[in-house]
């Protein structure tokens, strides 16, 4: 039962960082792999809020997140906008640079000492006994929670918002949706903030849990294999594929040797990679990203 | 005098910034008008169209001389998008709904104009005009039949609510009772709505029943103009266009490049 709550718990965490991957890729085809940084960056936003705002804790998680949500739409239109109609490779390695870039500005504003942003809100992280005597967190429940709210709020974006159209629109036909009248600089930066804004949720909510250090950036690196597992282009996908990865961690852990944990994620990537390139919801012509 | 919707003036246009595609195009398009661009494969006819209505960085063209006014305004080197919101909307030849949307979804993307119709009662005009696309709403646009595309290609350029509407290849791949359909709606959409229409076409027996006025594109130049009944018994569209011999026994095939450039360049 415990191993259980321990993959959800993970999935959870995997899920809802791979879905920032999942959505710059499908409205732009560029992998974004500054992710895992701009996701780290969130969670020291918290830090710079937690003190800032020490009086209202939870104004500051709300604006730590909104800050990041403005973030990453201002990554894309100070950054990646001049990649538009490039080439995606250049706009690919721009975001290694951009994340080589984020690691530096932390460590040089932050240090590389570890924070605890739930002490200096003055929060407590009590532990929930659930039936069968599993036992979990009170703020890795909330990821689950958080996980499962933003699947749920983003599917239905796609599904029915009009925007969200916009976004499957452009991801399928950029040059037609710009003749549609469609400004594509706005469907990318919707796409750059929304990615940013859950990938700092999730940074936000592990840092509340477990304290956060410059290492968290592998935390991010581990949940792109879920991305590609499922298929880049698909939340489904990144849904199935970070369950899939996460109990391939809880359980190499478990039973085999808990130093291989970092492992795992890129054991199973490489299989998904021989097997089954475009994942297990992916579009097939999508091949060619690899 | 009033002026023109659309003038395109001297337009020239390279890729790469090495191949000149088309050279001293002018044009013009009136309120209401419908004109048709007439010219084989390479004539520029595409290129032309895409110089009006934008390019995208990939496409590396640039407008590089010339210029193109729509309602006063210029329009060169403007992003796509932008053209669009000033009232110009494009059918393109390729790639021309998105497939894994609905009909409804197809429709429903297209960002409205400021200061027209709200997008629900433009979705009511153009199912009064394609009543078939409101029979198929809900299935998925890659599904569709070439003409059932081409009719959601021109809904989703009329959701805009434009003034102009480029349409680059109506008849391409479509059976002749298609579109004979299709060119009776644009004839009906002008007539209703008041918009003009910039058709671009190989089939100058399409083009031309409906066209109040043709030029024909030879080489990225325009060779011949004038208003469509004048092209239409035009001795040089009746035998390089419209396949009639010209009174001699000779194989049109065999001469066509050989007379017309004669005819053309001199």
């Amino acid at each position: 039962m415990q191993l259980a709550v321990n993959i959800l718990v993970l999935a959870a965490i995997y899920a809802l960082i791979a879905c920032g991957y999942v959505l710059i890729y499908r409205v732009s085809r560029v992998l974004n792999l500054a992710h895992g940084e701009l996701m780290m960056l969130g969670a020291y936003m918290l830090v710079a809020t937690a003190s800032a705002f020490s009086m209202s804790p939870v104004m500051a998680v709300v604006i730590a997140a909104l800050m990041s949500l403005a973030v990453g739409g201002m990554v894309y239109l100070f950054l990646m906008r001049r990649m538009t109609g490039e080439m995606v490779l250049a706009a690919v390695l721009t975001t290694v640079a951009l994340g080589i870039l984020i690691r530096g500005a932390v460590i040089l504003i932050w240090s590389a000492q570890q924070y605890h942003p739930r002490a200096m809100l003055g929060w407590g992280n009590p532990v929930i006994t659930l039936p069968g005597d599993a036992r979990i967190s009170l703020y890795a429940a909330l990821l689950i929670m958080a996980t499962v709210v933003v699947y749920g709020g983003l599917f239905l974006f796609l599904r029915f918002g009009r925007w969200g159209m916009r976004m499957r629109a452009a991801g399928q036909d950029p040059l037609l949706a710009a003749q549609r009248g469609i400004n594509l600089h706005a469907v990318f930066a919707l796409a750059w903030g929304l990615s940013t804004f859950t990938g700092a949720l999730a940074g936000i909510l592990i840092a509340l849990d477990s304290g956060l250090d410059s290492t968290m950036v592998m935390i991010g690196l581990k949940a792109f294999p879920a991305a590609l597992v499922g298929g880049l282009d698909s939340l489904a996908g990144a849904l199935l594929g970070a369950l899939i990865i996460a109990a391939a961690e809880v359980g190499v852990i478990r039973f085999i040797d808990p130093l291989l944990a970092d492992v795992v994620p890129f054991i199973v990537l490489i299989a998904m990679l021989v097997i089954r390139p475009w994942g297990l919801f992916g579009t097939r012509e999508e091949l060619d990203r690899v | 005098m009033t002026v023109p919707l659309l003038a395109v003036d001297k337009l020239e246009v390279v890729y790469q910034r090495a191949i000149t595609a088309i050279q001293g195009v002018s044009l013009k398009v009136s309120e209401g008008q419908i004109v048709a661009i007439l010219g084989t494969n390479g004539a520029g006819k595409t290129t032309t169209l895409r110089a009006i209505s934008g390019f995208l960085g990939l496409d590396d063209a640039r407008v590089t001389e010339g210029t193109i006014l729509f309602r006063g305004a210029h329009l060169e080197n403007r992003p796509p998008h932008e053209i669009t919101w000033r009232g110009l909307a494009i059918v393109p030849e390729r790639d021309k709904v998105f497939p894994n949307l609905s009909v409804a979804e197809n429709l429903a993307v297209v960002p409205r104009r400021r200061g027209t119709a709200d997008g629900r009662s433009m979705e009511e005009v153009v199912y009064h005009f394609f009543p078939r696309l409101a029979e198929l709403k809900r299935r998925e646009a890659g599904l569709l039949s070439g003409g059932e595309r081409q009719m959601l290609a021109i809904a989703s350029g009329l959701m805009c609510a434009p003034d102009l509407l480029l349409i680059d290849e109506l008849s391409l791949g479509l059976a002749p009772v298609a579109v004979g359909k299709l060119t009776e709606s644009l004839v009906q959409i002008r007539d209703e709505l008041g918009i003009s229409i910039l058709l671009v076409e190989q089939s100058a027996s399409v083009a031309l029943r409906i066209a109040d006025y043709g030029y024909v594109l030879e080489n990225g130049r325009v060779v011949l103009d004038g208003d469509a009944q004048r092209l239409l018994g035009h001795a040089d569209i009746q035998e390089f266009y419209l396949g009639h011999a010209g009174g001699s026994r000779r194989s049109y095939r065999d001469v066509k490049q050989y007379r017309r450039s004669r005819r053309w360049y001199g």
